[in-house]
């Protein structure tokens, strides 16, 4: 019983994981750049909901204003930071995406100060919970797990039916190609910017449900674990960051029920580094060929 | 004239690529544009589609300026283009493949893939299947297949024949024959001379940027120049 708590604790982590991971991977697979702002983007997203909530007291205008909030903010960054560097070699636009990470946290820094805030989680997730035979979950796990699985079915239908979602996986694999097809090279990017931000928005609300402080570094250590189920399950690869992102979740949980919950951030890390030794493509990563 | 292009310059860095290159492609024709490997046809091909910028001249299609217009508006104007290698999108399927061919189009209609399949059948049995399983001819075929999508006024073919067994060398050569013969107006980059000046109405010999000699198909084909050159004669 306590292991079926766990592994459903474990798949809610997972879900946040997964939801935020796909931002990384999307991104990555459409400009190869690792968006190391993406995390932050995630925390805006909870002061977006701290300062609606208390200033609306409507938990649906909070989730709202964060998912319409992360979009501006992402398409905003793309258009300013990384739109101009286009031409440029990749390491340029890396380096500038972990400068806008950094400008972000202490922008974050200056309006609402270092101290960390309480969420209010209960307001936007009620506090419920069911009890299921000896096993009691909450509501807030059941709406992260529903939500992200219902975000992850509607972004495969996106990508795999919709002209649009096309017209992304063929820039992905040969922009060149894709933009004598006619396809425009910006809006598909900027497109792809809006779909990330708008389930790290998701994400966003789902993980200051989960851990209802919002501080001005929350996005680091959550941008990071999630890049690294990006990179588990194969970056650029849709199915390959959630698989990653459950895998990082459980294996977090797992670590955490066994009394070594201490280790469980080494451990993501560890991870990482078994994983670019034994297999560095990911689960479902393609093979790197570099084009001339 | 549906094509000119006009003392063009283009440069990969400081490497002068294509050095004042003009020649012209009117409604109906053929016209090929031969010579050796780094000769500069491909990048001729994509300045053309905008993929690389001329740093002087200009290219004009259907009596309009396209010198800076984005690649993929060129598209919407009737050009299209296949480029180099085929380019197809190897994880997607041929449908999806085909479909992105008519990306131009609100919706590719049911006629737009009846009279792609119409000239390209095997296209049609593997519709379902990812382009990456299909061979190197019917990868070509799905290249030209995609491109046709769009119903191009002018369709630019890049090396159609290159790395392909002789009979489906004579094939895609047929297809194009067809497709010019349907009314398809076709800029032919080819290293191999001898298949490209026979279908060809008008030509144009290229050697390392510059344009060295023209003249129509038979003309060149003739020549003894072309023959010692180009046609292990």
């Amino acid at each position: 019983m306590l292991f079926l708590s766990q592994l459903i604790n474990g798949l809610q982590l997972g879900s946040i994981y997964a939801l935020v991971a796909l931002g990384y991977s999307m991104v990555y697979g459409i400009i190869m750049l690792l968006n190391f702002a993406h995390g932050d983007i995630i925390m805006m997203g909870g002061y977006f909901a701290l300062v609606t909530y208390a200033a609306s007291s409507n938990p649906l205008l909070a989730v709202v204003a964060t998912i319409v909030g992360c979009v501006v903010l992402a398409v905003a960054i793309e258009k300013v930071a990384y739109k101009p560097l286009r031409q440029a070699p990749r390491i340029s636009l890396l380096i500038t995406a972990i400068g806008i990470s950094l400008f972000l946290q202490n922008a974050a820094q200056l309006i609402w100060t270092a101290n960390s805030r309480a969420f209010p989680s209960t307001s936007i997730i009620p506090s419920i919970t069911f009890k299921v035979g000896g096993l009691s979950i909450s509501l807030s796990v059941l709406v992260t797990i529903a939500v992200s699985v219902a975000s992850m079915v509607a972004l495969t239908f996106l990508v795999q039916k919709t002209k649009m979602g096309k017209a992304m996986r063929a820039v992905s694999e040969d922009t060149e190609a894709a933009q004598l097809m006619g396809i425009n090279i910006n809006s598909t990017i900027t497109f792809t910017f809006v779909i990330g931000s708008f389930l790290a928005g998701i994400g966003s609300v789902l993980y200051c449900c989960r851990y209802p402080v919002v501080n001005p570094t929350l996005g680091s250590l959550l941008g990071l674990k999630a890049f690294v189920a990006a990179v588990l399950g194969g970056i650029g690869s849709i199915p390959g960051a959630v698989v990653g992102g459950f895998a990082i979740g459980l294996a977090e949980v797992l670590f955490t029920s066994i009394g070594l919950s201490a280790w469980t951030d080494a451990m993501v890390f560890a991870v990482l580094i078994i994983m670019l030794l034994i297999k560095p493509t990911g689960f479902m990563g393609r093979s790197m060929t570099e084009k001339v | 004239m549906m094509l000119k292009v006009d003392d063009i310059h283009v440069y990969y860095g400081n490497i002068h690529a294509i050095k004042g290159i003009s020649f012209d492609v009117n409604e109906g024709e053929i016209v090929s544009l031969i010579g050796a490997n780094g000769a500069g046809k491909s990048t001729i091909l994509k300045t053309i589609s905008g993929l690389l910028r001329p740093k002087t001249g200009s290219i004009a299609f259907m009596d309009q300026d396209i010198t800076k217009l984005d690649a993929h508006k060129i598209v919407h104007q009737g050009l299209a283009h296949v480029p180099e290698g085929r380019r197809i999108f190897l994880k997607m399927t041929v449908k999806e493949n085909l479909e992105m061919g008519a990306f131009t189009k609100p919706e590719a209609t049911k006629q737009d893939f009846d009279t792609v399949f119409e000239r390209f059948p095997r296209l049609k049995e593997r519709q379902s299947q990812v382009a990456g399983t299909l061979s190197g001819g019917e990868q070509q075929m799905l290249a030209m297949g995609r491109a046709l999508m769009s119903a191009p006024k002018l369709l630019m073919l890049d090396e159609p024949s290159m790395g392909l067994a002789p009979i489906l060398v004579e094939q895609i050569f047929d297809i194009i024959k067809t497709l010019h013969d349907a009314g398809t107006t076709i800029l032919l980059v080819e290293q191999n001379a001898g298949m490209a000046l026979e279908v060809a109405s008008r030509a144009y010999v290229l050697e390392t940027g510059s344009i060295i000699l023209q003249g129509t198909g038979a003309e060149l084909a003739d020549s003894e120049d072309i023959k010692k050159a180009y046609l292990g004669g």
